[in-house]
């Protein structure tokens, strides 16, 4: 079945995931109607749209059938590909990163962050991340009675959370979240590299510098926790060996850039999303202030609510079947997390923000072998954040018209105006 | 006769702990039953703790 082209092109179109409605409008039609079918946007290769919750598990819990890293591993355009394969020496995607792996390299690469970002290894960080968050909030509450939450506590936030964690000093946080936006908002020209309406090929070449700015920065970062290593994850990244050998430069950048970068924007989106849902729901902030113990559904919620990756793509290895739909062997498939956390089948009002599902089954973090790997320190910081913020404040409105980035793959909220009293 | 075998899963990321197979990985032998499974173990794909793990249905 194919999907007709007006919502094919929606559920692509990063104007319709900063306008938010139209997709989630265009996937309601699309788990209802078909939803796993077939979308063959304007410029793009066919693929299959993964709509339903239960189809991504399915495919998720395969990772041997259905490939990260055989085609690019999110949605790009036609004309793209022989470029990046160009400027990789062929491979599909720019960035080689734990997405974009598979097998056996992906799990010895896993392996070398994992032990550090287990619930049990981050509890000896909760001092530390509380120690940041009471510093955000003091700054915070120094600009009452408004602020743009997302400008000045959502994007820095856990952009010094993640930094500490990584070893990367306090004083090139600005150059690391300056990159970081362009990298994943290629199309919006308020945070792309060149700060202006690009084409495909000048997006993609403003993505080639951000990347070279990126492996100088890191290339001296990897001599310096080689010299004098520490337990941070950047120097454990930088000594990692695999069969004796360091990982070589493609390993070495793409696991930095995807530390750094993933490390904190998908935070960043999902803490401005939910003070921009709490802004609108006073019963819900006089629901978390009767009742504190909520602060982690509150966070679960958020998470479901801002789905900060949109999507990510496999590409079948052979011929198979999901859900009794044959996919052949090379076909591309998009796992839209945007549309599997409305699921009708799964989420009551899948619609509304409500921090009463129990068990929230939300799957933006993914699911089996490529779930996140920063999933459990992203719902520690966001925790932190509200435990230390709430107390303080008395009332929270929106103070004008919140903003999303213009994209459709990592993003969310840019500008949240709110407007707040205090205790 | 012996009472069969039992399967979890974590609910953060979908892996399964099968009694019938253990975790040899991890030094927990074929045949450990879940309450055996000692309290500090944690998944192997997402580190969610052995509390985060819930039975899954039988059939």
């Amino acid at each position: 079945m194919q999907i007709p082209t007006h919502l094919a092109q929606t559920i692509v179109d990063s104007r319709a995931y900063a306008a938010g409605d139209p997709v989630d409008d265009a996937f309601r039609t699309i788990r209802a109607e078909m939803p796993l079918a077939v979308a063959e946007p304007e410029g793009m290769e066919p693929f299959w749209v993964v709509s339903r919750h239960a189809d991504i598990m399915t495919v998720e819990k395969q990772p041997e059938v259905f490939h990260n890293g055989d085609k690019s591993t999110f949605l790009t355009l036609k004309e793209m590909e022989p470029m990046v394969r160009f400027i990789t020496g062929g491979e599909p995607n720019l960035v080689r990163s734990l997405v974009s792996l598979d097998g056996q390299e992906h799990k010895d690469l896993r392996a070398v962050v994992f032990p550090s970002v287990t619930p049990k290894a981050l509890r000896g960080l909760e001092d530390d991340i509380r120690k940041i968050a009471k510093a955000f909030v003091a700054e915070m509450l120094e600009k009452a009675p408004e602020c743009d939450f997302a400008t000045d506590v959502a994007f820095l936030y856990p952009l010094r959370v993640i930094m500490t964690v990584l070893g990367v000093p306090q004083e090139d946080e600005p150059f690391m979240l300056k990159l970081t936006q362009e990298l994943f908002s290629s199309a919006d020209p308020e945070l792309n590299r060149d700060r202006k309406e690009v084409n495909p090929a000048e997006a993609l070449d403003g993505l080639r510098r951000t990347m070279e700015d990126l492996e100088a920065y890191f290339g001296v970062m990897t001599e310096k926790f080689r010299a004098n290593p520490t337990d941070q994850v950047n120097s454990l990244i930088a000594n990692a060996k695999v069969n004796g050998e360091y990982l070589n430069r493609r390993q070495l950048m793409g696991y930095y850039i995807i530390a750094a970068t993933a490390g904190h924007d998908t935070t960043s989106n999902t803490t401005a999303g939910a003070m921009w849902a709490l802004a609108e729901r006073p019963h819900l902030f006089e629901q978390l202030k009767a009742d504190p113990g909520k602060v982690n559904a509150f966070v679960e919620e958020s998470i479901r609510w801002v789905v900060p990756v949109k999507h990510f793509m496999r590409s079948a290895t052979q011929d198979t079947e999901v859900s009794g739909q044959k996919i052949k062997a090379g076909d591309w498939m998009m796992l839209s997390y945007q549309s599997a956390n409305r699921d009708e089948a799964v989420f009551d009002d899948p619609f509304e923000y409500r921090i009463d599902r129990e068990p929230n089954r939300q799957i933006a973090f993914g699911y089996g072998a490529h779930v996140c790997l920063g999933q459990h320190l992203a719902r520690m910081e966001m925790r932190i954040l509200w435990e230390e913020l709430f107390p303080h404040l008395k009332s929270i409105e929106l103070a004008g018209t919140p903003q999303r980035t213009i994209s459709n793959f990592v993003c969310g909220p840019k500008h949240v105006p709110i407007r707040f009293t205090l205790n | 006769m012996a009472e069969t075998f039992k399967r979890y899963r974590c609910t953060f990321c979908g892996q399964e702990y099968d009694e019938a197979e253990g975790w040899p990985d991890d030094g927990i032998a074929p045949g450990t039953r879940w309450e055996d499974v000692p309290d500090d173990w944690y998944c192997p794909t997402c580190g969610a703790e052995k509390a985060d793990f819930e039975m899954m249905e039988i059939g």
